[in-house]
């Protein structure tokens, strides 16, 4: 994301200030927890209550079962409110888990949420250290020794609001972007489709049937796809790229480019009068090259929406000059050839990005041939000869000869689970499309001979194992176990002769097929990189956008408000994706609905004298908070956009001038904790000195 | 292993062979490790797809399998892995195709860095680096070669001049610095 | 012009001083005229098929003993063989780990050598070292001296012949660390017999292996035998006049093999000897007398085209 416009002072409403009290003295309250036997039954916590309680400051110290119960918190609220305690150190585990408890329990009890230290005696002691209990116990203690003298130095924080746009920007339009879109628009939020194609529909448009049900895919995504162009909610922006996003959660300003189709969309009604009279042929991507498509072309019937689209490379007007047989053929004057991109600017206060995946494309001169043979085909080009509504109407040819294949051979992981190629991870639908498939071909065909080379069969989902049993039983679907390693082709019957060892046979055979798909796998797409730069979210090692949390936070990407769904976050089934589509939706929802999101004050403060504005905060950060600007009194300055700022530190530890300061995590607070993890136990230390902490470190 | 005579009720005689099941005894845990002592890659992320096999030139010739010999490795049946250490080409094949990245060849060449350690020494290791310490060169100078340089015009490989003594002594002091003389038993062969 | 160093390694100057005599020859005045000098020093590589697969420690000892005599002269080292050259580069490989260089050198420091590498600039006080370069005969040809260099150089271009080319295992894989050529889809030594006037044919597993490899040869020569006698069917099958490789040890292979499974066989030549033909040398001095199977045939057709 580019440079936003920071956080204006007045639009920012500030939470009530909680009564602190007099702050210029710590009186600090450390509370043990036992956390059952979790921590107690390796740390002795009666005697980190007894060491804490002679640390300087500290006026209350407890030890309960489980701080985090009703029980625990009531007894912080008592010892707060008689030791007259204003500054909080909780000794249990991750603040991950329940630093948001305890900042509510001590914000009850009408102290600073943010004067609360958590202290990890468990993730970061007890559980590492079962085995040595006396030593665990010195660490516990050296670690509250620590978490007190940092939170003698905490200061309270004001927590911020800033207000959320109520409309949301959907980026790509297979079966993910448009559930995304309608459980949005159905929650009456306004919302922005961008679809770099001229229609919706994505990969699973393609597709012939869906595992493991057999529904028709075209059939149950069509109805969607009409719904999502006729609800008023929703602006469709089809064939159009997403430019450039600024700003920050809530507030985000948007660039679409709408690519010229040459067709205007207002006029075009998609009576097809034009492509009847076009004379250019070229191959149709939509049916992977087996069918042709005119220069002015809708790519399937269903498209929505069903506007027509010049493709300028191949359009004669473009190349020669001449023809317009179609601008005379329609009477709506939809045709303009000089029609120009248009740029269209919005605001949205989230976005889920859907940019979805593409199938792998099989190496030249690699081990599979799929550039030399012809009967070597990939699955979504299967998908396509299988479809009722596909160039040969669902009957399966052979690219050779156009013959009916009498045996098939299925190959599966190609592009998947190889680390030679870098694409470590499983696929996820391979193996169940391949079975889907073998079982359509055995319907059409019940003579075909199907074998299935697999490594391992992944029939995780409800009802796939069921699937899987019935083609080997009823179907009679062959599966061997082998990774292929040799195809090649009889030059006169134009037949693939497959070597591989049968590993479970323990023996290398050779068998003989007429047509031969390769099981590709998913790789981020092209759009996803893009837009991944774009909005600058991070990605995992294998290319897909990385979510928040694997497991607690799913849809939800490092960037606030930003979610992600679908294949554009791993590979994954219809289902799966229609579900995280939901989740998206449903996360960006809450933003919305509360109109208003609090900014963690957790973030990084600038002084602006100490600042000479070398920009190395900028470069260095990875959300893109710290930006430049020419400060009035002269010079080049940088500042924080707060709502950008997650508090990482990166931009504080780095600055050469020590103009910026962490909240939370200040200099003096982290070397007091330092000072005091060098300090002996029980020695009566005073707080040190910033100047001392800096010379002993 | 002994061995059970029976009679089916057929009357067809079977010799049933005992010992059928892999005890535990026959494993040896750390065999995967040695492996990456040598320089093979990590056995234990093998999936066993057989790409391996498929690919390989002698596995297409003889009883001897690419995959199996790595699921040797990874249970650690050392023994099961003797007979077939010295038959891999080096064609590096397999490490081409591999899906799992490791390379099977070296693997072998792992198990050949083994086997010469528990004495298993093929003659022709012991020719070649005979060869090597007294010529040079691995493969012994020929008489009648010598004759046709000769003709040719070029100069005799096997000279014995002064500087091609050093390249010998030279030759010595490696060999024996490695010990690989004693690993591989020509003693006797390096003076220095 | 870069500056090569001649490594011959074993199997040629002991079994094909024909292959030496041809390289010498299109290097030399009458050919290329290379800046290019003799080592006597320098010993075997040592074999990756002995050495390299019982003991990685001596191997690589007596590989770094090669590459200071290089590093010495400060020239980059020409193989005509494919196991040196796979040698010796993956020895230049493993001492880019400092580690691994100075163990090597507390050893080579008793026969007074050290390996650093080719000092190639200076950055500031710091010198910059590169590992000695190792290059193969057919590299040299190809991207040094270039296919249109070559083909000017041909005076007796070789029509009619139809050539299998053989590229050998160690020459494409493994493609851990570099590769000269592409490993899928080789092309060099196709297009060095293509400049030579000469056709060069493709065939069933061109990239197979010749079967002689890892001591397979030295160890077990029937299965060595059958694995060639695979490759000589696929190459018989597309009418080849001759093999072209640019290993010594495939040729040894081919060469010897062929022997045991036909009658006539098929004629082997190196990449060099090919190179001389075309360049006009009198065959006489290509040492084809050393070939087992028997050259006749060919230089019969090649004296009629």
């Amino acid at each position: 994301m580019g440079s936003p416009e920071p956080l204006e002072k007045d639009s920012v409403e500030r939470t009530p200030s909680q009564g602190t009290r007099d702050a210029t003295e710590p009186r600090i309250g450390v509370f043990v927890c036992h956390c059952g036997s979790n921590i107690a039954g390796v740390v002795d916590c009666v005697k980190v209550r007894d060491a804490a309680e002679k640390l300087p400051g500290v006026v209350v110290a407890r030890d309960n079962k489980y701080t985090c119960s009703d029980l625990g918190q009531e007894e912080i609220l008592k010892a707060i409110k008689e030791g007259d305690v204003n500054r909080v150190v909780i000794a249990s585990c991750s603040p991950r888990l329940h630093e948001p408890t305890f900042r509510a329990c001590i914000q009850r009890a009408g102290l600073n949420p943010y004067v609360l230290h958590m202290v990890n005696i468990r993730e970061q002691c007890s559980w590492v250290h079962a085995h040595e209990k006396e030593n665990a116990t010195q660490k516990a203690i050296d670690l509250v020794r620590m978490g007190v003298s940092k939170a003698a130095r905490l200061e309270p924080l004001e927590a911020r609001e800033v207000p959320v746009e109520r409309a949301a920007l959907v980026v790509g339009g297979g079966v993910t972007g448009i559930q995304s879109a309608l459980d949005l628009a159905n929650m009456g939020f306004k919302v922005y489709l961008v679809e770099s194609k001229p229609s919706i529909g994505g990969v699973m448009a393609q597709l012939d049937k869906t595992f493991p049900t057999g529904d028709c895919a075209i059939c149950i995504l069509a109805p969607k796809m009409v719904e999502l162009s006729r609800n008023p909610n929703i602006e469709l922006l089809s064939y159009s790229e997403v430019e450039e996003v600024k700003g920050y959660i809530g507030n985000y300003d948007v660039k679409v480019r709408r690519k010229a189709r040459f067709v205007h969309e207002d006029k075009c009604v998609g009576c097809g009068v034009c492509t009847d009279v076009c004379p250019v042929k070229v191959d149709n991507e939509f049916d992977m090259g087996f069918a042709k498509r005119k220069a002015i072309y809708v790519p399937f019937p269903q498209a929505v929406p069903l506007k027509y689209t010049v493709d300028k490379e191949n359009c004669l007007h473009f190349k020669k000059g001449k023809c317009q047989l179609c601008v005379k053929a329609c009477t709506n004057k939809a045709i303009d050839h000089k029609m120009e991109d248009e740029v269209l600017d919005f605001k949205v206060g989230t976005i889920i990005v859907a940019t979805g995946s593409e199938t792998y494309v099989p190496m030249r001169k690699g081990v599979y041939k799929y550039w030399e043979y012809e009967n070597v085909i990939s699955a979504l080009e299967l998908e396509r000869l299988l479809n009722a509504s596909g160039p040969t109407g669902g009957h399966l040819i052979r690219p050779s000869d156009k013959a009916t294949p009498k045996r098939v051979a299925f190959i599966q992981c190609v592009g998947s689970r190889n680390k030679k190629i870098g694409n470590n991870y499983c696929s996820r639908v391979c193996c169940m499309y391949a079975i889907k498939n073998a079982q359509i071909i055995k319907e059409h065909e019940p003579d075909t001979e199907i074998a299935v080379y697999y490594n391992d069969i992944r029939a995780f989902g409800k009802g796939f194992e069921e699937l899987y049993h019935r083609v080997r039983e009823e179907y009679g679907v062959e599966f061997f176990r082998g990774r292929p390693a040799k195809l090649s082709e009889d030059s006169a019957t134009k037949s693939i002769t497959i070597r591989a060892e049968e590993t479970l046979l323990n023996k290398i055979t050779e068998r003989e097929f007429d047509l031969v798909v390769l099981s590709t796998g998913l790789v981020p797409s092209e759009g996803s990189k893009r837009i991944g730069k774009i909005l600058s979210i991070t990605t995992s090692p294998d290319g897909f956008f990385m979510e928040a949390h694997p497991k607690l936070r799913p849809v939800d990407t490092a960037a606030d408000g930003v979610f992600v769904a679908g294949c554009a976050q791993a590979p994954k089934d219809i289902p799966d994706s229609v579900a995280q589509a939901k989740a998206a939706a449903s996360s960006a929802a809450a933003l919305m609905l509360t109109g208003k999101v609090r900014i963690e004050p957790l973030t990084v403060a600038i002084d602006e004298d100490l600042c000479v504005g070398c920009g190395l905060c900028a470069e260095l950060c990875p959300y893109g908070a710290p930006e430049l600007y020419e400060s009035e009194k002269g010079g080049t300055k940088a500042r924080i956009i707060e709502a950008l700022c997650h508090g990482c530190g990166t931009c504080a530890a780095s600055c050469p001038q020590k103009a910026l300061t962490a909240k939370q995590f200040t200099d003096e607070q982290i070397n007091s904790e330092i000072v005091a993890a060098l300090t002996p136990i029980c020695g009566a230390q005073k707080p040190p000195q910033k100047k001392n902490a800096e010379t002993e470190v | 292993m002994g061995e059970v005579e029976k009679t089916f009720i057929s009357g067809l005689k079977e010799k049933l062979v005992e010992e059928k099941v892999i005890d535990e005894s026959q494993l040896d845990r750390d065999f995967a490790k040695e492996i990456t002592k040598y320089g093979g890659k990590d056995v234990m992320t093998c999936l066993q797809c057989g790409n391996c096999t498929g690919v390989c030139p002698i596995s297409l010739k003889i009883d001897y399998k690419t995959r199996s010999i790595i699921k040797y490795c990874q249970f650690g049946l050392k023994s099961y892995t003797l007979g077939t250490r010295w038959v891999c080409a080096t064609c590096y094949r397999c490490y081409e195709h591999c899906p799992a990245d490791i390379n099977p060849a070296e693997v072998m060449i792992a198990l050949r860095h083994i086997a010469v350690r528990e004495g298993v020494i093929p003659p022709f290791i012991k020719v070649a680096a005979t060869n090597l310490v007294r010529y040079g060169q691995s493969v012994k100078p020929d008489e009648e070669i010598n004759k046709i340089r000769n003709e040719l015009g070029l100069e005799q490989v096997h000279s014995s001049e002064p500087s091609y003594k050093k390249v010998l002594r030279e030759i010595g002091v490696l060999i024996h610095a490695s010990k690989y003389d004693k690993l591989i038993g020509i003693e006797e062969e390096v003076k220095i | 012009m870069t500056s090569y160093a001649y490594f011959f390694g074993c199997v040629i100057p002991n079994r094909y001083p024909g292959i030496e005599y041809a390289v010498r020859w299109v290097c030399g005045k009458e050919g290329f005229d290379l800046d290019v000098m003799d080592m006597p020093e320098f010993s075997c590589c040592p074999v990756p098929g002995i050495f390299y697969s019982t003991d990685k420690n001596t191997w690589l000892l007596l590989a770094a003993r090669n590459l200071v005599l290089a590093q010495e002269e400060r020239r980059d080292i020409m193989t005509v063989c494919n196991g040196c050259l796979t040698s010796l580069l993956k020895a230049t490989e493993y001492l880019q780990d400092p580690k691994a260089m100075g163990r090597v050198n507390r050893v080579l420091a008793q026969i007074g050598k050290k390996y650093t590498g080719v000092p190639r600039k200076t950055e500031g006080r710091r010198k910059v070292f590169e590992p000695v370069k190792v290059r193969h005969y057919i590299d040299v040809m190809a991207r040094d001296m270039g296919l249109e260099t070559i083909a000017s150089k041909v005076k007796r271009p070789l029509k009619n012949i139809t050539v299998a080319v053989h590229y050998g295992c160690h020459y494409l894989r493994p493609t851990e660390n570099q590769t000269i050529d592409d490993p899928n889809n080789p092309v060099l030594i196709d297009q060095i017999v293509e400049a030579c006037g000469a056709t060069p044919v493709d065939y069933e597993d061109k990239l197979d292996c010749c079967g002689a490899g890892g001591g397979v040869r030295s160890h077990v020569v029937d299965l060595a035998n059958s694995l060639t006698e695979d490759k000589c069917k696929n190459i018989s099958a597309v009418g080849a006049d001759c093999i072209v490789t640019g290993c010594p040890f495939c040729l040894l292979q081919f060469d010897n093999a062929q022997k045991t499974f036909s009658k006539d066989g098929i004629p082997v030549m190196h990449v060099s000897q090919l190179q001389a033909l075309s360049m006009g040398i009198d065959p006489i001095s290509l040492g084809f007398d050393t070939h087992h199977v028997s050259a006749h045939s060919l230089l019969r057709k090649l004296r009629g085209a």
